[in-house]
């Protein structure tokens, strides 16, 4: 079979990867004269700072990304993130912010913050909607509900917005509810040693070692339809056919490379539910110290920051990703979609977290990244993720637009491509 | 170099620039070490960078 992909991100490079090994024959086209999308290296300085992601792989190496990468037999070592996570407190009860002293607790001990009577409800609430998911609702609107303190609030806010890049009011109940499912069955993070672009050099190996081509540079203008089906697609002007067009870009992003009013109304449908696919905005901080800012390869959340969620230190996993001596920080910032447009005052919030949460320390701002629209933190916010098939036979979307249920970030690309591969090879 | 509206703020540019001629903080910005090299050009994602006239 002749399969073309539009996009070299982690979801085409995935997808590629995967056709080729079963003797497919593969063509990727990028844009950018880089590969990788929003999941590799840049440097800048000296240090391996990336093009989207936190260097983080949501679920370690047992998540569904790890365990597609051993599948693929790609050469990347991930290492498991110990603690995973510790959360940030002011010591004084009742403080609402870090100025007069704070303590780290582990991400388990979150418990012991809340009121004895809420501990309680909190226990039986965390069994039983682990057998119940909540059937409608946010993630705001349950801890409102359920636990009535504002702690409960801050610390769902700081996760989804590490997580999602979402504010807990935007994500349903049941999509956090099954990320905490998914924290048990696949374990918490980690870190690819190397930074994002080990995974994506890995790919790039098996793709070429089977005598396939990434097109760098090249942008795809086209994707050229016959009798409701893909046959292939112009890029930088020359034609290429196909048997199958696999799309990394987004559905909405693909819809507009093929004439959609050739489409009977049975795709109408389709095209209401992209139009309405929100794409979440963030805020990403680099910042260089030359001590260490967090103590550990995990998240430290920070739900009493006015702005910034989470934050990681991956040169405690791969020094390497820093000049020698020096530590690369990342914090990141979930952007609300009314405030997209006041981004600098957005980012000035974030700094003077950061100035809160490592006060007395030394540490230099490298690099302020933010990410909206068509080139967001994920292209379709958690819970709303559409399929991989589109009205169009032989053309699939994969990538962060179209995750599969339950996956968040780049496990979720892993989870949709599984289930779009599996698809293709199945009906061909 | 012009940038217009359509930049994220993404500091791809930034990082591909010889001369650190973009500042960005929710946008970028050229500053008047830009050499028009036209290098940042390629690697933005949203097609923001343009020549200026
Ligand atoms: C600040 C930030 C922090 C994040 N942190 C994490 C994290 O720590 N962990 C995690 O798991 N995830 C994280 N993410 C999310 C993760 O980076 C993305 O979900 C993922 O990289 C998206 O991959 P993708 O396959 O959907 O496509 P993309 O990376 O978007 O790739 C699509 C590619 O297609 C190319 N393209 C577009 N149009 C065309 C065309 N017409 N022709 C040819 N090529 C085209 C683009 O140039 C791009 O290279 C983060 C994202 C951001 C922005
Ligand atoms: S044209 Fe060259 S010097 Fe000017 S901003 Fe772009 S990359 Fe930098
Ligand atoms: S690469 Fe493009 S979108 Fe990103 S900051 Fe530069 S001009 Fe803006």
């Amino acid at each position: 079979m002749k399969v073309l992909v539009i996009g070299s991100g982690l979801g085409g490079l995935l997808s590629a990867a995967w056709l080729s090994r079963e003797g497919h024959e593969v063509d990727v086209f990028e844009r950018l004269p880089i590969i990788g999308g929003r999941f590799t290296n840049i440097e800048y300085k000296g240090f391996q700072l990336s093009t989207g992601a936190l260097h983080m792989i949501p679920h370690g190496p047992t998540g569904p990304l790890g365990t597609l990468l051993k599948d693929l037999e790609a050469d990347v070592k991930i290492v498991r993130s110990r603690p995973m996570t510790t959360i940030r407190i002011p010591t004084e009860k009742d403080a609402m912010d870090y100025t007069h002293g704070f303590q780290d607790i582990e991400f388990h001990d979150f418990r012991k913050h809340f009121s004895l009577l809420n501990r309680i409800k909190l226990a039986i609430l965390i069994t039983t909607t682990r057998t119940f998911p909540p059937k409608s609702g946010s993630m705001a609107h349950w801890c409102s509900k359920n636990l009535n303190q504002d702690w409960a609030l801050k610390l769902a806010d700081s996760f989804c917005g590490w997580a999602l890049s979402l504010k807990a009011e935007n994500v349903p109940a049941t999509e956090v509810f099954e990320i905490i499912e998914n924290m048990y069955r696949y374990s918490g993070p980690g870190i690819p040693v190397g930074g994002c672009q080990a995974v994506t050099e890995a790919l790039i190996n098996i793709i070429s070692s089977h005598g396939n081509k990434i097109h760098t540079s090249t942008e795809v203008t086209q994707i050229l339809v016959e009798n409701n089906k893909a046959v292939g697609l112009v890029a930088d002007g020359n034609e290429y056919r196909a048997d199958l067009v696999i799309s990394d870009i987004g559905h909405l992003e693909t819809s507009r490379l093929y004439d959609t009013n050739a489409l009977d109304t049975s795709a109408a449908s389709y095209f209401t539910a992209i139009r309405k696919l929100r794409p979440s905005a963030g805020v990403k901080i680099c910042l260089a110290s030359n001590e260490p800012l967090i103590e550990h390869t995990g998240v430290l959340l920070t739900p009493y920051a006015q702005r910034i969620n989470g934050i990681d230190e991956v040169t405690n996993v791969d020094p390497s990703l820093a000049p020698a001596g020096k530590h690369l920080i990342m914090a990141h910032q979930c952007v609300q979609w009314e405030n997209i447009g006041r981004l600098e005052e957005e980012i000035d919030l974030g700094l003077r977290d950061l100035s809160e949460i490592f006060a007395g320390k030394e540490y230099e701002v490298l690099l302020i990244q933010s990410y909206s629209g068509e080139w967001p933190v994920n292209r379709s916010s958690s819970g709303s993720d559409l399929s991989n098939r589109t009205p169009i036979e032989g053309l699939y979307v994969v990538g962060d637009g179209a995750k599969g249920k339950g996956g968040i970030e780049v496990d979720g690309i892993a989870l949709g491509v599984r289930t779009a591969i599996n698809d293709i090879l199945n009906s061909n | 170099m012009k940038i217009d509206e359509r930049c994220v703020g993404c500091g791809q540019c930034t990082a591909f620039c010889p001369k650190n001629a973009i500042i960005v903080k929710g946008i970028a910005r050229i500053t008047t070490d830009c050499i028009q090299c036209k290098i940042c050009m390629a690697y933005c994602p949203m097609k923001a960078i343009e020549e200026s006239a």
